[in-house]
């Protein structure tokens, strides 16, 4: 295939720049993708993970089974964040900076 | 693969590949990297990576936090672009309560030459025009930015090999052996000897330890992350909490669950984290979230860094932290000083593990 | 929101598993982001070659609105025009109507959400006018707009062929079949007879060199063999072949293996159609890549096995349809495609060994 064909339509990241990768050491779809952004725009790696595994398999000789999915996500598809927001002010997971200084008499500890 | 080396080096991450790439640096002798999945797999690679000295506490920590990045700039120089940007911290408050502490922490902050400044209302909105007219204030400091960890830890990575340290990925070191003046570790794909061990495993601290009988008491810390679809550059700041990177993503979180290893995303936690950021920043209502990540970051007991010599065995180093983005500069530097010197030009006493043992 | 059951997905094996599980009584409810029910059979006009025997002989979206209306007497809760987003800590699912998330807690779910179209790449594969071929049937026949003037078709599977059949119908001068195989992938000889009396070309050995075009496709490059042949189309309709839907599965931490002749990746199941997660079971083409027929009977067996699970229905009468179904599924798939057949009773073996588990463990 021509080395300049798109793979990631979502990030355009070509043929090659995954080749790349490749060479260097990535093994798995996550691994390429952290190094080129491949698969981490809006689509989530739904449109480009087949070609990839593709590659993967040609360029690395691994068996199908043992190239593992690319590890999807949540929202599973894109949301607004006022549609996430629940209008809630009360947190228990999420803090803020100063939740973590600590004053002790009256000083940072 | 060669299987004899000066030094080896277990864990690929942000903090191990700067200890490779800067040792490297100094010495020609040879370095291997054995990690057990691949560089940016594990905690280096699901982080908001903000370069922040801001809030940390206590004071002698901030200090050190400042030096590691006062490093960054340098550092882009020599491994290429990381996409740094010194953008300045801004914490933004929304009670008076909250003004009392951050003028407390601005206080301790100037005795040590690190200037926090506490904004009025009226200051931190003309900074950052698009926080919520609500704020009471914000602290602020010139010296905090963010990074992009995917680069920074590639740059490292290459730079590294480039000066002839050879990576070993995907292969899980199972066992450690102290031999006379060297190490054999066992891994998964054959055994490997070494005359210096640094231990740099991050989350997994705590299970590389009791491969040398040593206790580094390390544990995780899950923090998910909320990244938005692109947006024309809005925020000028990394604000505690969401910063907008180079492409325009906007990443969103300040989560802190106890889960062990458990990576998984939850939409109780999305939720609230999209009530913080619609909080902070009103405008992010209309952006749409792409996708969330749960990172799980290496948390000390004691919350500090564990950097140094294993006392009792000869050879033997760690370095584990929290904060590996802001810190991987120093401790690449400082590391590389103490094997090559036996000191390094900062104290590093204060983050012996060996305050573990009292 | 609570309900006995959820079911993810009104495709034809979620509606099937639907009927399934109203009629013995059981509190339904039925979540799909269309708001139409019958998911890709709204797009398919041809007449369905094998269905179970208790139906009979339809078209597509005939056969959408029969599994609609056999729903009608039952009060089932529908969410259509709804997206699953995500799941909570507490394993309720997270569910929007683009207003809000709200939590839907259910005893069972099954997880019915159908498959994917693989793409195809080859150069300038991005430019407006390159879709797959079910792209294309949802635009002929849900949005009835012709989806361009001069075409060829990548791949010569039965879906590739339906696809040329309908563009025809519509206007539509498909002027080539692509398939990079030596030989045609399709195995309905009645309609490779009825493609080959229209005159339109079946290129094997061949694929897309190159495509051209400013702003939209205009002409392609096709390599066949040491020939290189160029055709002018505004279209080009790629059949990469179908693979499981599984981004529900994977947040519910379900496992997975891989069998090729399913699609791929495929959950991991038993032959209950319960997932490694006992409270979650699945249907349709999520279940491994297959025919209509087939995918009746999964959403039934599966609907069949939660009403014994929560005790609808006692185990010798589950046992009894059970028998039933899984013998015309053998029927109906072995019919067409043994190899699916053995690929699935593979997979099914396999439950107690699957290749992806434990994926949020880092």
């Amino acid at each position: 295939m021509d080395k300049s064909t798109i793979i990631c339509r979502c990030e355009e990241i070509s043929y090659e720049e995954i080749e790349e990768v490749l060479t260097n050491g990535a093994t798995t779809f996550d691994d390429i993708k952290r190094l080129t952004r491949c698969g981490m725009g809006p689509c989530q790696s739904k449109i480009c993970h087949s070609l990839v595994a593709s590659m993967i398999h040609e360029k690395t000789n691994t068996p199908y089974f043992q190239i593992p999915l690319p590890r999807m996500r949540m929202p599973l598809s894109p949301i607004k964040l006022e549609t996430l927001a629940t209008n809630s002010t009360s947190f228990s997971s999420v803090k803020s900076v100063m939740d973590e200084v600590e004053l002790e008499d009256g000083k940072v500890r | 693969m060669d299987r004899s080396y000066e030094t080896i080096i277990i864990g690929g991450g942000v903090v191990g590949s700067s200890i490779a790439y800067h040792l490297s640096e100094q010495t020609k002798e040879a370095v291997l990297v054995l990690d057990q999945k691949f560089p940016l797999s594990g905690t280096s690679g699901s982080t908001q990576a903000w370069v922040w000295v801001h809030n940390k506490t206590p004071s002698w920590y901030a200090e050190f936090s400042m030096y590691s990045a006062e490093l960054y700039s340098y550092l882009s120089k020599k491994i290429g672009d990381v996409e740094f940007k010194r953008t300045g911290g801004l914490s933004p408050f929304f009670n008076e309560a909250d003004r009392e502490k951050a003028v407390r922490l601005a206080e301790a902050y100037e005795q040590i030459g690190i200037k926090i400044k506490v904004l009025s209302r009226e200051e931190a909105l003309e900074k950052e025009p698009f926080l919520n007219p609500d704020v009471v204030g914000a602290t602020y400091s010139a010296i905090d930015g963010n990074v992009n960890p995917f680069r920074l830890v590639d740059r490292y990575m290459r730079a590294a090999k480039k000066n002839g340290v050879q990576y070993s990925t995907y292969n899980k070191v199972t066992e450690i052996q102290k031999m006379p003046g060297k190490f054999i570790v066992v891994s998964e794909k054959g055994e490997f000897s070494c005359k210096n061990l640094i231990l740099a495993g991050g989350t997994w601290s705590r299970e590389l330890g009791k491969l040398v009988d040593v206790n580094i008491p390390i544990n995780q810390l899950r923090g998910q992350i909320l990244v938005t679809e692109p947006l024309k550059p809005f925020l000028n700041y990394t604000i505690s909490g969401l910063r907008q990177a180079f492409n325009g993503e906007v990443l969103i979180g300040y989560s802190m669950e106890q889960e062990g290893f458990n990576r998984a995303t939850t939409l109780d936690v999305i939720q609230e984290t999209a009530n913080m950021a619609v909080h902070y920043v009103p405008s992010l209502k209309k952006a749409k979230v792409v996708r969330a990540f749960s990172g799980i970051r290496a948390m000390p007991e004691d919350g500090f860094p564990i950097l140094g010599k294993i006392p009792g065995v000869e050879n033997l180093y760690v370095a584990a932290t929290h904060s590996g983005v802001t810190l991987s500069p120093l401790i690449g530097t400082l590391m590389t000083e103490l094997i090559l010197e036996g000191e390094t030009s900062i104290p590093i006493d204060r983050y012996s593990i060996s305050r573990f043992a009292k | 929101m609570e309900t006995d059951i959820l079911i993810i997905g009104a495709g034809p094996a979620g509606l099937a598993a639907a009927f399934e599980m109203a009629s013995k009584g059981l509190d339904v409810t039925i979540v799909d982001e269309s708001i139409t029910m019958g998911g890709q059979l709204n797009q398919q006009t041809q007449v369905i070659p094998s269905l179970p025997s208790s139906f009979q002989s339809m078209r597509g979206f005939e056969l959408a609105a029969h599994l609609t209306k056999q729903l009608e007497e039952y009060d089932i809760r529908y969410l259509l025009g709804h997206r699953v987003i995500g799941f909570y800590k507490d394993g309720s699912v997270g569910i929007t109507d683009e207003q809000d998330v709200f939590a839907v807690k259910a005893k069972k779910i099954i997880v019915a959400t159908g498959a994917a179209e693989n793409a195809v790449a080859f150069p300038k594969w991005t430019l407006p006018g390159v879709m797959t071929i079910g792209a294309a049937q949802t635009m002929i026949n849900r949005d009835f707009v012709q989806p361009g003037k001069e075409a060829v078709i990548v791949g010569s599977s039965d879906f590739a062929l339906d696809a040329a059949l309908q563009l025809s119908e519509v206007g539509v001068h498909v002027k080539g079949f692509i398939e990079k195989n030596a030989g045609i992938l399709s195995r309905d000889l009645e309609k490779i007879e009825q493609v080959k009396k229209m005159g339109i070309p079946i290129y094997l050995d061949s694929f897309i060199k190159e495509a051209r075009g400013m702003g939209a496709v205009e002409e392609i490059e096709i390599e066949i063999g040491t020939r290189v042949l160029t055709e002018k189309v505004d279209l080009v309709c790629v059949d990469g072949g179908r693979s499981p839907i599984l981004d529900i599965f994977y947040q519910l931490g379900c496992s997975f293996g891989y069998q090729k002749e399913l699609g791929g990746w495929v959950p991991q199941y038993n032959h209950q159609f319960q997932t490694d997660r006992q409270d979650i079971f699945l249907a349709g083409n999520a279940a491994g890549i297959s025919t209509q027929g087939v995918l009746l009977v999964t959403g039934m067996l599966a609907g069949i096995n939660v009403c014994e699970a929560v005790g609808a229905i006692t185990k010798t009468i589950a046992d009894e349809e059970k028998d039933f179904l899984w013998k015309e599924l053998e029927i109906l798939e072995t019919k067409y495609n043994p190899n699916i057949w053995e690929a699935r009773n593979r997979h099914m073996e396999n439950f107690a060994h699957p290749v992806i588990k434990e994926q949020f463990l880092s």
